[in-house]
């Protein structure tokens, strides 16, 4: 019977793959790239090859909208920087938080500024990638592929799960937190993974008897949907008894908040989602791949409060969910990164904001990173045709860095190719 | 039972024999039910009436050889679900008939909403959501809602940034009025739209220092798609949008939001319901160069710049037709619908009526391959179960599966079909049902009929089994509105 929902699902994999997820053409976005089922064809994914032995754990957390690099890492000498932004500049380099006499955090970003001074923030300055292109969701999709030429359709860590662990049956090695749907990032045919919103709210009202019926109800559903179906629900009741066992061995060792002053449409609960990853990470869930979002980075207008509020609840969430790791012994086998469609504009608009931009730096936290400043700080007077940044590294000489040396897995299988090395590793698994 | 075994799934024996087999086959599994509850569905022997061979099915079988499958189908994906007084007037009417009289109807306006009275907007979304809801619930004019819903999806905005639910009201009832008038008109509205000069930020953008976010999303998400103009289109045609702003309130009245600070603030009050405002001396007046032609450009002139462009008419039928038709509608198909919907000046009441009446909405390939959204889902659920008082329940349900009504997740609205579909919201739908069902306090209306009403009596082993050994009408409504034939459309 096993087999025979094996081909089943394969066809309906077939079906998928055959563009009914991705779209086709022009229309490709529309058709749904943002469109990411969370589990698929298990059944098919039997045959695994030995899972690595290193149990690194890591942590994504996107910054929706395009974070503006310029006033997370600030350069503090740069009177370009005035010329640009009249009304943006003076308050975010007089308030900084200096990392060195070049360039400061913005003010709101004390408790990563706290862990810098341990050494356990590297900060890659000029992320980005040739050619950029200023759409949300082209750029998303070309971060969450890893490919800038736009014919991958997996994401990146999709891949790696896909490649290098056995989620069959373990559907937390994956996990989007705080999330309903699955982001890009983390979607393989080939791979399954778990999406949870809300913890406390996980689980069937009517119990565990509508659990075991649900989970009957959705076996071997026919059609197009079908392997979706039935491997979400699979899914969704595995991951209930997982975490019926996590919830009552975790004890939070930090204070999660998630009522640090809200800015409009960061309607993600980003402490909430963290405080879900560090119970996976504490219990041995086997959780590897945790991807989380904070929305609300799009800003165009009045930026001045609004981008520094977003800091402050993203400063707040990762100071948290570092101590809680650390009170459980864990720091040192999470690495945290951030990541984020594009940055901004470096000209400010009438709007007292920016428009969308190039690249920016990205901030890797954790026991496992070699503190410190790398890549190269793009110019603020050479700017491309566009007005906008040019990169000077990267986006996947940095997944490269993380997939090799935090996860020991193949990046070069992975990404396709190889690229120049960032080394902010303290002790990368492969060298 | 309705599950084609290997080497069938193709071919649909004549309707009317399949009709009374099922019919037969369903009074037989109903009378057939044992002793179990909805909370113990497993357990208790399986008397199933046809036995399928399992694991050999890929497919559900397409009923759609039959008019009124095609029927059922259409309301499904244009009605939010429907009552059976819905249903039999649409059955007596035919396919054709029901096709033209749901385009041809003018939408219902639903009632007013006192809160938006409210100074600046300041009522709780959850107000605006369940006055909403109550609407698609018991308007008589179904279609226009499901045409605002897909609006609000396409030319979307959200509360938190629009910062004042009356613009949000505002535009709900615009979104209903032109859903099926034409893009252009359309695209006028939307530009000048209070909520969406705000969402995009156009009412604060000025020709000489132009704010580009309306003007990208105008082209990527709203008529063009990526890849279809520059970069440099971007920014000139910022320039040329440049000068709207909000409308004037007709008073301002001052109100304490903080008591304890003794904290007042000055807020909007409109006496009714306006559009933006043009600010000439806001406004750019050079010459600029926009989708390949140089010259002055207004707002009418932009728009009207975009609809010459080749890539908007397919772009918009490829959008309809993924919502409505199919989730990947083939090239030939869109580039017709496309030509059909330029030809008539982008009237969307004919591109509607082509898609509708295309052989592809009828043809087997298209039988559920589309998931309902979570408030179709929710608010079909009701209407099935004949709960005109759900809409509390279905606002706040709305978030778990991924779809809060006024709050898209981005400037792209919502994502459909199989993304709709993950370990999350999964299990929120089935709660909905297990809470929609605790709110019915009455006698249940005959799940029998339901199966044929809602799900065509077409039915996957599962489901089926399920029905066969459920011990009463209440675990029988939850099995037919937790399946995954109900999520489907």
């Amino acid at each position: 019977m096993k087999g025979e929902v094996g081909i089943n699902q394969l066809k309906r994999r077939d079906f998928l793959k055959a563009g009914l997820v991705f779209g086709a053409g022009a229309s490709g976005l529309a058709a749904g790239y943002a469109a990411v089922p969370d589990a698929f064809a298990r059944a098919v994914y039997a045959a695994k090859k030995e899972g690595m032995t290193n149990d690194n754990i890591l942590v994504m957390i996107q910054l929706a909208g395009g974070n503006d690099g310029l006033r997370t890492v600030v350069p503090l000498a740069d009177p370009a920087l005035h010329d640009l932004r009249p009304k943006l500049a003076g308050p975010m380099v007089s308030q900084a938080l200096p990392l060195n006499s070049q360039y400061g955090l913005n003010h709101n970003l004390g408790g990563i500024k706290g862990l810098w001074d341990k050494g356990k923030v590297a900060i890659v300055q000029g992320v980005g990638y040739p050619n950029p292109t200023f759409s949300h969701f082209e750029s998303i999709r070309i971060w969450e592929t890893g490919d800038p030429s736009r014919r991958q359709v997996d994401g990146w860590l999709g891949r790696t799960l896909a490649t290098s662990y056995d989620s069959n049956g373990h559907p937390l090695t994956g996990c989007a937190c705080g999330a309903t749907d699955a982001p890009g990032a983390l979607r393989d045919l080939q791979a399954t993974l778990t999406v949870i919103q809300d913890q406390k709210k996980f689980g069937f009202t009517g119990g565990g008897e509508v659990e075991a019926a649900v989970g009957a109800l959705y076996k071997g559903t026919p059609g197009i949907y079908g392997a979706l179906f039935d491997t979400a629900i699979a899914t969704a009741t595995e991951t209930m008894a997982t975490l019926r066992t996590s919830a009552s061995n975790y004890q939070p060792m930090a204070d999660y908040t998630d009522k640090v002053k809200l800015v409009y449409s960061s309607k993600n609960q980003l402490a909430a989602a963290l405080q879900l990853a560090a119970e996976l990470i504490v219990t041995g869930t086997g959780v590897k791949l945790l991807h989380v979002t904070l929305g609300g980075f799009d800003t165009h207008y009045t930026e001045l409060n609004r981008h520094d509020d977003l800091m402050g609840y993203l400063d707040a969430a990762v100071s948290s969910f570092y101590q809680d790791l650390s009170a459980h012994n864990m720091a040192d086998k999470v690495l945290i990164a951030t990541w984020s469609e594009f940055g901004r504009r470096p000209k400010e608009n009438a709007s007292g904001g920016t428009d969308h931009g190039a690249a920016a730096p990205l901030l890797l936290i954790g026991d496992p990173v070699y503190g410190g400043l790398y890549g190269e700080e793009p110019s603020l007077t050479s700017l491309d045709n566009t007005g906008n940044l040019k990169y000077a590294v990267d986006f996947r000489s940095v997944y490269q860095e993380i997939l090799s040396g935090h996860l020991g897995a193949d990046a070069a299988k992975i990404l396709g190719s190889s690229f120049d090395r960032v080394s902010f590793l303290k002790a990368p698994v492969t060298v | 039972m309705s599950v084609a075994p290997i080497g069938e799934q193709a071919v649909a024996p004549p309707a009317r024999t399949r009709g009374i087999t099922r019919r037969q086959a369903l009074a037989a599994a109903v009378a057939t039910g044992v002793g179990v509850g909805v909370v113990r569905l497993i357990g208790g022997s399986m008397q199933q009436i046809a036995t399928p061979r399992r694991a050999t099915t890929t497919d559900w079988i397409s009923p759609l050889k039959s008019e009124s499958a095609r029927i059922t189908q259409l309301l499904r994906r244009t009605s939010f679900g429907y009552t059976a007084a819905h249903l039999e007037a649409a059955m007596s009417e035919g396919f054709s008939k029901t096709v033209d009289r749901m385009i041809e109807t003018a939408p219902a306006e639903p009632p007013a909403l006192a809160a938006a009275n409210t100074p600046g907007g300041r009522f709780p979304i959850v107000q605006l959501q369940q006055w909403w809801i109550d609407h698609m619930l018991t308007t008589p004019t179904p279609f226009a809602e499901r045409m605002t819903l897909f609006w609000h999806g396409h030319f979307t905005s959200d509360y938190r940034k629009a910062a004042d639910d009356t613009f949000m009201y505002w535009q709900n009832l615009t979104w209903r009025r032109m859903a099926t008038t034409d893009l252009r008109s359309m695209l006028m509205q939307v530009t000048t739209d209070p909520a969406m000069l705000r969402y995009l930020d156009l009412a604060t953008s000025t020709g000489q220092n132009p704010n580009e976010n309306y003007s990208r999303e105008l082209m990527e998400l709203f008529t063009m798609g990526a890849g279809n103009y520059t970069e440099d289109d971007v920014r000139e045609g910022a320039k040329a949008l440049a000068g709207w702003q909000l409308p004037q309130p007709d008073s301002i009245a001052t109100v304490m939001v903080d008591k304890n600070n003794n904290l007042t603030r000055r807020l909007p009050v409109f006496s009714s319901q306006k559009t933006g405002v043009f600010n000439p001396r806001r406004s750019y007046r050079g010459s600029i160069t926009y989708l390949g032609k140089a010259g002055q450009l207004d707002t009418q002139g932009v728009i009207d710049r975009i609809l010459a462009q080749p890539a908007t008419a397919p772009f918009i039928a490829n959008k309809v037709a993924q919502h409505f038709v199919t989730a990947r509608p083939s090239a030939s198909y869109v580039k017709s619908l496309g030509d059909t919907f330029r030809r008539s000046k982008y009237d969307i009441k004919t591109l509607m009526r082509a898609v509708f009446t295309s052989p592809e909405f009828a043809a087997d390939q298209s039988y559920r391959s589309l998931v309902k959204t979570p408030t179709e889902f929710m608010v079909h659920g009701a209407r099935a179960l004949g709960l005109a008082s759900l809409s509390k329940l279905i606002a706040n349900a709305g978030s778990g599966m991924g779809q809060s009504l006024f709050d898209p997740p981005d400037v792209n609205g919502w994502p459909n079909n199989e993304s709709w579909i993950s370990s999350n919201t999964v299990v929120e739908r089935v709660n909905f049902v297990t809470a929609a069902l605790a709110q019915v306090k009455g006698a249940l209306p005959s799940p029998a009929d339901a199966i044929h009403r809602h799900l065509d009596g077409v039915l996957s082993p599962q489901t089926a089994g399920f029905l066969n050994q459920a011990a009463d009408d209440r675990a029988r409504w939850f099995i037919t509105l937790a399946s995954p034939e109900f999520q489907l459309k």
